[in-house]
Formats: C-alpha cells, sequence, structure tokens
C-alpha cells in the first residue's frame, strides 16, 4: 500500500471491541499471571508460602550451585540442540523448496503429520525405541554398527535425540517458507556470471535465508529453554534441565519464590536470544517474515 | 549444452539431487518412526500387563482394555471437553486479534497487539503452567475444568491470530472501504464482508486449535486436579510406574482419529477455498 490519503470510514465501536477483547483476555491469563511469576521472584520463601519482599535472594539461590549449573547446561544445551536440529533441516527445507512441484503439497505434508500427532505418544515411543531390547538395539546390532545392549536412554545423548526429533518439523517449516520466496532469477544470474553451485549457495542463498534461520533459532531454542517433558522421560536422573527444575520447585520442593526467580532467568535469556537474532535479520522487513 | 558431452558439473549436480532426496526421506522415516512404533507396540502382549520394548507376542486386547479402563475414558473425555472450550474460545478471541493486528486504526494498538502474540509465542509452557499455578493460588481461584481452558487459550489463541493475520494481508481494504461508501455500518462489514473471507482462516485455525488443546501436557500438567485429568496427563502419569500397552492402544486410537479429521478438515479447506472467490491483487 502507498501513502496515498485515502477517505477514513469511521472506525465505529466495532473496531475497539475487536481489539479490546483479546487484549483483556490475554491481560488476565498471560500478562497477569506473569506478572505474579516476577512479583514472587523477589518474596521470601515460607514454606509452601511466600512472604513480599524486595530481596535478590532467590537469584543469588538461583545462579549459584545445582541451580547455577542447571541454567548453564540448559542453555548450551539448547544451543546445541537448536544448531543440530537447524543443520539438518535446512537441506530438507532445500529440498522441498528447490526440488519438489507436482507432490510439493504431499512432501510438506509428511514433514508436518508428525508434528500434529500426539507429542506425547510420540515420545513415549522414542522411549520404547531407545529401550534395551527395543528396535533400534536391534537394527544397530543388525548393522553391525553397535554391538550387545543399547544403553542409552536415562542419559544425555538420549534428551538430545528426542529434542532434535520433537522440533526437527518446526525448524523445517521457516526456512522452507524462506528458501521458497528467494526469486530464481537471482540464482540464474549469480550462476551466468560464473560463480558455481556452490558458491552461488554459499553467497546468495544462505545469507538470504537468515530471517528463515533467525525464526527457526527462535521456534526450536526458546521452547527447548523451558522444555520439562523429554528430559524427565528420556534422561532421567541425568537429563535434569530448567524446565524440570523450575517445576519441581513448585511440585515438589515448594518454593515459590525461587522457582519463580529461576523462571524470570529463563525469560531473561529468551530476551537476550530474540535480541541477538533481530541483530541478524537486520535490514529485513521482519523476523519471520 | 551438449548431452554427450560429460561435464563433472553435471555429476555433481545429480549426486547433490540424490543426496538431498535421500535425507529428506531419512528426516520423514525418522519422524515417523515413533508412530509406527507406537501403533505397533500397542499390539504387543507385553509382560503382566506392564509394556515391554520387546515384542513378546501379538495381541488384540489391548484395545477393548483401553475401551473399558474407566479412568482412561473419563480422562478422554475430559480431554474432549476442555479442547472443545479451548477451541472456541481461541477461535473467536485469536480471529478477532488477527484481524485488529492488522486493521485496527491505531498504529500503536496495532503494533501492540502484534508485540504480545509474539511474546505469547517466545514465552516456554512450562513458565506459564507455573505462573497461572500462581495466579490461581494468590487469587484463591479453585482449580477446574474453566481455569484449565482459560490456561491453554493464550497460546492458542497466538497460533489463531497469526493464521488470521497472514489471511487479512492478503484481504482487499477496498472492499470494506467499498462496503462503508454504501453505508454499511462497522458492525456489518465485519459480519457480511470480512468474516466470510476469513473463513478457511479461521476454519484452518480451529482445526489447530482443537489440536493443540487436545494434546496439551504442560500447563496442563500444572493446572490438572484428580477430578479433572486430561489425556495427556494421564499418559503422562502413567508412565512414572510403566504403562500397560492399553495405553499405547488409546493412544493409538487417538491419533488415527486425529489423523481422519485432519484429513476431512483438509479437504474441507479445499473445497472451501476452491469455491470462493479469491482475493482481489
Amino acid at each position: 500500500m502507498t501513502t496515498l490519503t485515502r477517505p477514513r470510514f469511521a472506525t465505529g465501536a466495532a473496531d475497539h471491541i475487536v481489539a479490546a477483547v483479546p487484549a483483556l483476555w490475554l491481560v488476565a491469563f498471560f500478562l497477569a499471571p506473569l506478572g505474579f511469576t516476577v512479583v514472587f521472584s523477589f518474596g521470601r520463601n515460607l514454606f509452601g508460602g511466600v512472604e513480599l519482599a524486595f530481596t535478590f535472594d532467590n537469584y543469588r539461590t538461583a545462579l549459584t550451585g545445582f541451580n547455577g549449573t542447571t541454567l548453564l547446561r540448559t542453555i548450551i544445551f539448547a544451543a546445541s540442540a537448536s544448531a543440530l536440529c537447524l543443520a539438518a533441516a535446512y537441506p530438507v527445507a532445500y529440498f522441498l523448496a528447490r526440488h519438489t512441484q507436482r507432490r510439493r503439497a504431499l512432501a510438506v505434508v509428511l514433514i508436518l503429520v508428525p508434528y500434529f500427532s500426539s507429542f506425547l505418544i510420540r515420545i513415549m515411543a522414542l522411549h520404547m525405541l531407545m529401550s534395551r531390547g527395543g528396535f533400534a538395539e536391534s537394527v544397530l546390532n543388525a548393522l553391525y554398527l553397535h554391538s550387545g545392549p543399547l544403553d542409552v536412554l536415562d542419559t544425555q545423548l538420549a534428551v538430545f535425540i528426542g529434542m532434535v526429533y520433537a522440533y526437527l518439523p518446526i525448524a523445517i517449516v521457516p526456512l522452507f517458507v524462506v528458501l521458497d520466496r528467494i526469486p530464481k532469477p537471482l540464482l540464474e544470474a549469480s550462476r551466468d556470471l560464473g560463480a558455481s553451485r556452490f558458491k552461488t549457495f554459499v553467497f546468495v542463498t544462505l545469507p538470504l535465508s537468515r530471517p528463515g534461520i533467525a525464526t527457526a533459532v527462535l521456534l526450536t531454542a526458546v521452547p527447548m529453554l523451558g522444555e520439562m517433558v523429554i528430559p524427565k522421560l528420556l534422561g532421567g536422573s541425568k537429563g535434569v534441565l530448567m524446565g524440570q527444575a523450575i517445576s519441581s520447585q513448585f511440585l515438589q520442593s515448594q518454593n515459590y519464590p525461587l522457582g519463580a526467580a529461576m523462571a524470570v532467568l529463563v525469560l531473561l535469556v529468551i530476551g537476550v536470544i530474540v535480541v541477538l537474532l533481530a541483530r541478524l535479520t537486520k535490514g529485513f522487513a521482519e523476523v519471520g517474515q | 549444452m551438449s548431452a554427450l558431452r560429460f561435464t563433472p558439473g553435471r555429476w555433481g549436480e545429480r549426486t547433490t539431487n540424490a543426496a538431498l532426496l535421500l535425507w529428506y526421506a531419512a528426516a520423514v522415516l525418522f519422524l515417523f518412526a515413533p508412530i509406527f512404533a507406537a501403533i505397533l507396540y500397542s499390539f504387543n502382549l507385553g509382560v503382566v500387563n506392564k509394556q515391554t520394548a520387546t515384542i513378546t507376542g501379538w495381541t488384540l486386547k489391548w484395545f477393548p482394555a483401553a475401551w473399558n479402563d474407566l479412568s482412561l475414558r473419563r480422562s478422554v473425555e475430559a480431554s474432549l471437553v476442555v479442547a472443545f472450550w479451548s477451541a472456541l474460545i481461541s477461535i473467536l478471541i485469536g480471529s478477532a486479534l488477527g484481524y485488529a493486528i492488522v486493521r485496527h486504526p491505531s498504529a500503536r494498538i496495532r503494533a501492540g497487539l502484534a508485540g504480545l502474540t509474539y511474546v505469547l509465542l517466545i514465552v516456554p509452557e512450562s513458565v506459564i503452567g507455573i505462573s497461572l499455578l500462581l495466579f490461581y493460588g494468590v487469587t484463591r481461584i479453585p482449580l477446574s475444568t474453566a481455569t484449565l481452558v482459560a490456561g491453554i487459550t493464550p497460546m492458542v489463541i497466538a497460533v489463531v491470530a497469526l493464521i488470521v493475520r497472514a489471511r487479512v494481508l492478503t484481504l482487499d481494504r477496498r472492499v470494506e472501504e467499498a462496503a462503508a461508501d454504501l453505508g454499511s455500518t462497522r458492525l456489518k462489514t465485519l459480519w457480511f464482508i470480512v468474516l466470510p473471507q476469513l473463513a478457511p482462516a479461521i476454519a484452518a485455525g480451529g482445526i489447530m486449535a482443537y489440536t493443540f488443546s487436545f494434546d496439551n501436557l504442560v500447563v496442563s500438567a500444572f493446572l490438572t486436579t484428580p477430578q479433572i485429568n486430561t489425556l495427556p496427563v494421564y499418559l503422562y502419569g502413567s508412565l512414572q510406574y510403566g504403562p500397560s500397552p492399553a495405553v499405547y492402544a488409546a493412544a493409538s486410537a487417538v491419533f488415527v482419529f486425529t489423523l481422519a479429521m485432519l484429513g476431512v478438515a483438509g479437504l474441507i479447506f479445499r473445497w472451501t477455498s476452491r469455491h470462493t472467490a479469491a482475493p482481489l491483487p
């Protein structure tokens, strides 16, 4: 749309209702609860209760010792699992964008169907596949890649596999959308000017897919930072990450202020990621566009 | 390009293409393997009513067993009720939000609503879960189906809003202005002009809303009570003490049902988008 001055039609009450109803609902059931978490993170623990205060003690506890290590491990875990997800997703997205024509819808649906089937069922089944005596063991033994019982369950590797598995489809989609939008003539021009296919990829396709990479990182790393189901089911006691640590402060230890402080720290890390990704896509209109 | 000459570039291109196809096939296989495994394991005999990683024999008995398991059935019923209300509320509010993000007269309000939607998508579910637990605890609102539905909706609303927003961006604003010029009130325009054009996006958003609500585990895990136990929470709990293969049978049945619903929805979506006028360029 250009900046032509157009006759403004009367903005009736309808416009305000359409904006106000969602805003009020989200303030009530999203922003207000988050606000409680922030306020409580400065409070004092009374074993099952909270005394409102302004103390940084919870943050000190959350950043030191076992909790600090968990936070650090979660960040490293999310960063590496997200990177691996991206590396695995990129060729898939590239294939979908460049090498499918007639069967494209089907090819995309095949990637999305698993994402729309129950998350828990898939993780449960992954658990069975990786167990001792499960299919992964049989297959690996049959291929002589491994011998004897498979001891991957309840290790950090299992959590890693689970994370990459769960977030692969959602990394593929934004990459596919961006790669699909890169104009073909641009690539032909690069080839005509003498660049090899490889060079065209590195200097034209890759830089132009930056918004897709940013969105893919956002959609994988951020939920990974709060993930609590995969570490619990596949990692056992070895894979405790922030999501699980926070939830256990609420459901087991009943130390609400500490749990709230840990949650706020996770939100701060996410804020940093968003700022960094915004830097990466500087010059593009919008992240995820 | 001469067809007879063997060029290394050509050969390289073929290998790359083959490698890409292979990678795609491997990804699809990887993504589907657990789903097939879940279905396979629901026919496994197991050992003393517990699921085992090794197939101990084939049986069909877990399907009637799952059907007759009262707590399992209650949890499916609870999930259906929660998903219905959550999807309904999310469709209404999410569509309004998606429209307002694009069309609200004030640029500041548009930006604010868009920002809120993006924030909704990046706050981890576990953080939302504990926040709601605190919130309901402090305000002394007893946990019920209603509090669970209200807790699930914000994330689902964001998904619906983004789908509807994408559709609103393709609509020609002049159609709405023409309606206004011809004497239509804003409310009438929304109902008779905008809503029909948004129908396919709202339908698609609604299906996603239902699927996500039905499948929600993390927020639900914090907000369920022994009286309102949804299927994912029930399954999650049963994993602590080694589930029976009946759990897998129920899960597989739900999966096949979801797939059938998505298929029907896809067909409806294709049919309606073919039978409604394409948006003006």
